[in-house]
């Protein structure tokens, strides 16, 4: 093993408290890493994962103050303040020229305005001179396969593209570490899977690079070297990659479905919810269709009829679309960045008036009704928290929808502790909302909307920035609620809609490219490459299991249910 | 994310200006708009302005969110003043000569109640405020929709601002769009949550308090978008010396042409107006109207 001064990243002892806070972020956090390799971080939210990306780009504790003990050294140089002979620690000028980061939303990160720009900007501020800058932003644009977006505006990039941008950004500072905390986050399967492509051969031809995510199933496949998991600030294992498995609960962190049928099968059996709405309405469950004689009978509670809808005119945002929302419908919405999901659901809610064609909802054209109107029939999930929550407690914030909906007291009072305690929010009532963590304040958005008792639950991306255990808890729980008539969801996660669906839309630029069954939709591997959706582990076990199944189900449920069969279940590769 | 403004790439005599060019031009005309009342004098500053929004090709489409905003503010700050009778007698004028009087009125929201008299100084310096106000903001709007978003920063350091406040004045320039995106994502969730803001009622404390749902998540997130732009600096190595400007601006034959003309013109203005010239112009048929 090389000399500890030659490794570009040791962190030894490592532990900081936030200024307001009574508890340590991080505790004597201790590794190394050599040069070309990559280094997995997973763990729960909130177990300091982001903490310890600070400390090591200097934002702690030049951005955010509080107690801090420890060394990090950066090729033999230590970058914190304190210690024998100290200097006042590295300035950030040079350790950003060291260290690149990249956040997990690039919007947070992106300050210009033209990509050129933005790649530009670190470099401006090093007073590297003008040719110089130009040189490397368009060597660094070709690196990454983005020349092509070298004059467009920041803001109109798709979510790849931008995240693509943000590395950009930071590559042109030639940084021998690479810091990424969640860079999958808003990406959807094939750009992830693009990123990461792009993460190896950065490693591969030198840099360190060090990865936050909660996807572990997909950076398992790009071979990380060494892995660390974090519980509540402390390092729980930190190794090789390949001795992870043992060291995680496949609750608490996504593996590879192969690895947890293995696991599972040693372990009682899950409590795994089925959905009560569909099944007990239609006795339809994941992975299959709801019965035709029940969509033929009911009125369908949303119907888009020839809907065509544009924000600019000469670009359509949607067309051809023909659908309907029947009672026990549970729907998961995939396709790309871009594709008009978003502007679909918005639809269904009112916010967007269809330009062309007809949205009717329980037989109502929508552009009769007042988005207020609407509300009591379908109750919308944004993405952001940020943009909602306002009360200043939680038991406020969840009693506004029931309020303007004109629900008494009573309701009031019981739809909000119903919705408490179904996001696991016991013990945070009085608490302000905003000064949550995101996972929470994601979880206190949801909330806030099952308090209403719509008909519909709409949500968008609910599992974004949730860690795996928390949003199979409640997802769990919201499916297992008998008061919805139908349930539908965007999002990039397409486990979620192996686990939880029983009709998959596919949406790819502005048209509905497929609609069904999700063992019909998701076995067709052509489409969905053309969609962006990348198959899984757990959709390709699925898929080869579902003849004797009947049905998709989580990996635990599918380790019980093939429990007859232990030889099929023997641990394999991915099959992906 | 700061977004920018809509801007267009369109080859018109106003976008050829070099930006620094036009920054002056828009600066010695606002100051020297601000050192007149004569309508008439308005009226050939807003017949400029209006030229130079010609010249810029703008359309009614692209820019009718920011008109109608703009006009809204500037309708309720001189009915306000017209109303009340504030700002023109310190200032414009010292006496009046009464055309009507019309009261007790009863101010909606508030529920003040009021005697309104209408003369013919309040009534012609109500007219020369919008003019005003119209000929600045049409001089102004046509900047962020024909400057390209990328030499918002290079256009201030061109104009002597320091680094770090060039690229403040950048990052203020893109905040205004911004925060109207935020507003109407946060408007749309609300909305989605039965709220409407049409249906506010009570006095005008319950009334902010109504809006509380609107204006705490667009504050929290702008100061929290603020944090994250300050990292983002930071971890780029924002303001730790002298910065490159990679984009450069060159000024060219009309450029200087046109800063002369904004010399000439400010410094003609403050002659003129301190000669006396260009204070409040109360026409005679008014006047008449007034006495008999």
């Amino acid at each position: 093993m090389p000399s500890t001064e030659a490794l570009p990243l040791v962190v030894e002892n490592l532990s900081f408290r936030y200024r307001d806070r009574d508890d340590p972020a991080i505790r004597d956090v201790s590794f190394e890493l050599e040069a070309g390799k990559i280094l997995l971080v997973a763990g729960a939210s909130g177990c300091g994962k982001t903490t310890l990306i600070r400390c090591i780009n200097g934002l702690i504790p030049r951005s955010y103050k509080g107690e801090l003990s420890g060394r990090v050294l950066l090729h033999g140089q230590p970058t914190l303040p304190g210690g024998p002979g100290d200097t006042g620690g590295m300035p950030l000028s040079r350790i950003s020229q060291i260290v690149g980061t990249v956040l997990q939303d690039p919007e947070r990160q992106i300050l210009g305005a033209h990509v050129f720009t933005e790649v530009a900007f670190g470099l401006e501020n090093l007073g590297v001179p003008r040719e110089e800058i130009v040189r490397r932003v368009d060597e660094t644009l070709a690196y990454l396969g983005i020349a092509h977006l070298k004059n467009r505006e920041t803001f109109y990039l798709s979510g790849g593209e931008k995240q693509k941008v943000a590395m950009a950004g930071t590559l042109a500072m030639r940084p021998s570490i690479l810091l990424l905390d969640e860079p999958l986050a808003s990406l959807d399967p094939a750009s992830a899977e693009e990123a990461l492509t792009l993460i190896r051969r950065l490693a591969d031809e030198g840099k360190t690079v060090v990865i936050i995510e909660h996807r572990v199933e997909d950076v398992l496949k790009i071979n990380p070297e060494l892995s660390l998991f974090m519980v509540e600030g402390e390092v729980r294992y930190f190794g090789p990659t390949a001795g992870l498995e043992a060291a995680v609960d496949y609750h608490e962190v996504k593996l590879p479905a192969p690895m947890i049928l293995e696991k599972a099968r040693h372990d009682p059996p899950p409590i795994y919810a089925r959905p009560r709405l569909a099944a007990a309405r239609n006795g339809s469950a994941p992975g299959e269709a709801c019965p035709e004689r029940s969509r033929r009978v009911e009125r369908p509670l949303v119907e888009f009829r020839d809907v065509f809808f544009a924000y600019e005119p000469e670009t359509p945002v949607l067309q051809d679309i023909n659908l309907s929302i029947q009672a026990g419908d549970v729907i998961a919405v995939l396709g790309p960045n871009g594709a008009g999901k978003t502007t679909l659901v918005k639809h269904a809610i009112g916010l967007l008036k269809p330009k062309q064609g007809q949205v009717l909802l329980e037989g109502t054209d929508t552009r009769e009704l007042s988005v207020a109107q609407i509300a009591h029939t379908v109750g919308y999930v944004f993405q952001s928290p940020s943009h909602m929550l306002f009360a200043p407690t939680v038991r406020e914030e969840l009693a506004f929808g029931p309020q303007n909906l004109g629900f008494d007291q009573e309701a009031i009072e019981r739809n909000v502790t119903a919705a408490v305690d179904i996001l696991n929010l016991n013990g945070l009532e009085d608490y302000p909302p905003l000064g949550l963590s995101f996972g929470q304040q994601k979880r206190v958005s949801i909330a806030a909307i099952l308090a209403m008792r719509s008909k519909i639950l709409v949500m968008d991306e609910p599992t974004a920035g949730q860690d795996y255990k928390n949003y199979m808890a409640f997802m769990n729980a919201i499916l297992g609620l008998p008061d919805f008539e139908a349930i539908l969801f965007i999002t990039h996660d397409v486990d979620l809609a192996v686990c939880y669906a029983n009709r998959v839309l596919l949406v790819h630029q502005g048209t509905i490219a497929a609609d069904g069954p999700p063992a019909e939709v998701l076995a067709d591997f052509e489409l969905l490459r053309r969609c962006r959706v990348v198959p899984t582990s757990l959709l390709a076990t699925n898929l080869e299991y579902l003849p004797k199944t009947g049905r998709f189900m989580p990996a635990e449920a599918l380790a019980h249910a093939l429990a007859d069969e232990p030889t099929r279940t023997e641990p394999r590769a991915p099959v992906l | 994310m700061l977004i920018a403004w809509r801007y267009r790439e369109r080859d018109t005599i106003i976008q050829r200006l070099d930006p620094r060019a036009r920054i002056i031009f828009m600066l010695a005309m606002l100051f020297s708009i601000i050192q007149f009342w004569d309508l008439r004098i308005m009226l050939l500053f807003l017949g400029v302005a209006a030229l130079q929004f010609g010249l810029a090709r703008l359309t009614w489409r692209e820019t009718r969110r920011a008109w109608i905003l703009i006009s809204f503010i500037i309708l309720f700050m001189t009915t306000l003043t017209f109303l009340t009778g504030r700002g023109g007698v310190a200032t414009a004028y010292h006496e009046e000569h009464l055309i009507r009087r019309l009261g007790p009125l009863s101010l909606p929201i508030v529920g003040w109640q009021l005697h309104l008299d209408i003369t013919a100084e309040k009534t012609i310096f109500a007219l020369s405020q919008l003019t005003r106000m119209y000929a600045i903001t049409t001089m102004a709007i046509t900047i962020p929709y024909t400057v390209d978003p990328s030499l918002y920063g290079v256009t201030f350091r061109g104009l002597g601002l320091p680094d770090k406040f060039a690229y403040a004045m950048d990052l203020a320039f893109r905040f205004v769009p911004t925060l109207g995106r935020d507003f109407s994502i946060t408007l749309d969730a609300q909305r989605a949550r039965g709220y409407e803001v049409e249906k506010l009622s009570g006095g005008i404390v319950a009334q902010i308090r109504r809006l509380a749902p609107l204006l705490v998540p667009v504050t929290i997130n702008a100061i929290v978008s603020a944090e994250d732009i300050i990292d983002a600096m930071d971890l780029r190595a924002f303001g730790v010396g002298p910065r490159t400007w990679v984009r450069k601006l060159t000024y060219r034959r009309a450029d200087k042409v046109l800063i002369a003309a904004s010399a000439l013109v400010f410094a003609g203005s403050t002659v003129l107006a301190f000669m006396g010239f260009g204070r409040l112009w109360v026409p005679e048929a008014l006047l008449r109207l007034a006495t008999g």
